[in-house]
């Protein structure tokens, strides 16, 4: 596996390169299903592309942009004060400190499920909130771990990233939905442009993308979800210069089997164990790496140190 | 006409990769005194820290005299110290200080439970990683700052900016040297 090999600069390098390629392949699936279209049912299908577009980004702006507030509603997170925990205020002091960025805001969510999450469009709306339970299991290092893996996700601009990703994703999935009502219903009287184009490989290889193109972003989705995971737990020790701490805190969350009450789909990829991913999921089909190769290439950062 | 088209954009490029290298090397160059000032905020809390954490490990260890006596000294050498080496130098001496005390401390249990004692520890532990993660900070931040400086095409630009390659933090650390060798 080369993702195990390397410190913590080369895994920060490689992982931002994997979500470039796999954002330019989402960018290269959209074109595909706009050419697909365009073979099957002419090139007046192409009006539709800025209409699908268009809904999904002002379906996942507004989400984007009310990140924080919209987060800490669903997952019923409540803002601290430092008098609330100190010594959580002091951990959170630290890690700022290591990263050089802005003091977030800090939430609790009652719960007995060990987890974290990190939201907000940029680092002044940043919000972190652990739950209650991963603040008792915890000592000092391993809640420095997990504070630096949810900073590493406002560093990195993740819930940005989640956001370009989940667009693109939404684009397809209308646009293609759109396109297989209107085949079903025998095209919009375009028959002239669809006659001058009757190659009837080029018609299968449409029909086919156009089918399997929703499945397709959703597994570029969660890939760049993966991928942006891998890269906060780099970046973590790239903040801490501890690979242990955060190491032994995903120990802990692996042999903790509670999972947090609230379960929803929509905001499943934001926590640092993903309360959705069980074992029967498939790995493509998983927000989140498996907890054993996160701990494997952290193990492996212990012993290459820089 | 036709030579005026290639020659303006062209020029236009070369203004903007100036300003951009420019801004880019004064930048970087900010960033390292931030870094530094920074340091400096988090040495100043821990040093404000200390009479109070002398009183306390006073009150049930008077006779450890040399202990307090050596973390009183090395505080009085680190307020006054002065430039990053200077500063770096007189940090590394009252780290060193400050663990000798906690491990006198240990030996001591009514003092290990004292409520104030206890917060004192939480206190000095988060400032000793504040210091630490500042270092850190300050030292990417002059990574950053120097490699801008002599890598080239950005290095054309230092007499420009007025920047220059800066030193890095380096706290002597005693136990690391006397760690012991391990021979095969």
């Amino acid at each position: 596996m080369s993702e195990s090999a390397g410190n913590f600069r080369q895994l920060q390098s490689a992982n931002r390169r994997k979500t470039f390629t796999l954002l330019a392949a989402m960018g290269a699936l959209v074109w595909a299903v706009v050419f697909a279209a365009m073979t099957y049912l002419g090139k007046s299908t192409t009006a539709i592309v800025p209409i699908a577009v268009g809904i999904a980004l002002i379906s996942v702006w507004g989400s984007y942009y009310f990140s924080d507030s919209l987060v800490m509603t669903m997952t019923g997170a409540r803002i601290i004060e430092r008098e609330d925990n100190p010594t959580l205020f002091n951990l959170v002091e630290e890690v700022c400190l290591a990263s050089g960025l802005k003091l977030p805001k800090v939430a609790i969510v009652e719960d007995t499920a060990p987890n974290a999450f990190a939201t907000g469009r940029n680092p002044e709306h940043a919000v972190i909130a652990f739950t209650t339970r991963i603040l008792q299991i915890m000592d000092r290092d391993e809640l420095q771990g997990v504070i630096a893996h949810e900073m590493s996700h406002v560093a990195n601009r993740d819930t940005l990233v989640s956001a370009v990703a989940a667009t693109t994703a939404g684009a397809i999935a209308i646009l293609s939905d759109m396109l297989m009502r209107i085949m079903f219903f025998g095209g919009m009287g375009d028959r002239d442009d669809r006659e001058n184009n009757q190659n009837p490989l080029a018609i299968v290889v449409s029909l086919v993308v156009l089918i399997l193109a929703p499945i397709a972003a959703v597994l570029l989705k969660t890939a760049i979800s993966r991928k942006r995971e891998s890269l906060a737990d780099a970046t973590a020790v790239a903040f801490t210069r501890n690979p242990a701490g955060l190491r032994r805190a995903l120990e802990k969350l692996q042999n903790d089997t509670t999972v947090v009450a609230q379960k929803s789909n929509a905001v499943a990829h934001i926590w640092i164990e993903s309360p959705l991913d069980g074992k029967g999921v498939s790995k493509l089909f998983s927000s989140h790496p498996p907890l054993e190769e996160r701990i494997a290439i952290l193990r492996n950062m212990e012993a290459n140190p820089l | 006409m036709k030579t005026a088209l290639l020659v303006i954009p062209l020029l236009l490029i070369i203004v903007i990769w100036v300003v951009v290298s420019y801004n880019s090397l004064v930048r970087a160059n900010i960033s390292a005194d931030e870094a530094f000032a920074q340091i400096e905020v988090q040495l100043k809390r821990r040093a404000d820290l200390i009479p109070n954490l002398v009183e306390s490990v006073k009150g049930y260890a008077a006779h450890e005299k040399s202990t307090l006596d050596a973390v009183i000294t090395a505080r009085a050498k680190a307020t006054s110290a002065t430039g990053v080496a200077g500063v770096a130098a007189a940090d590394g001496q009252l780290t060193t200080a400050l663990r000798g005390l906690l491990a006198v401390a240990e030996s001591y249990p009514d003092l290990k439970a004292s409520t104030n004692f206890l917060a004192l520890q939480e206190e000095l532990s988060t400032t000793e990683n504040k210091v630490a993660f500042a270092r850190q900070f300050y030292n990417d931040s002059v990574r950053k700052l120097n490699q801008a400086v002599k890598t080239f095409p950005s290095s054309l630009f230092v007499g420009l900016a007025k920047v220059s390659a800066r030193a890095f933090y380096e706290v002597e650390n005693p136990t690391d040297r006397n760690a012991p060798q391990i021979k095969f």
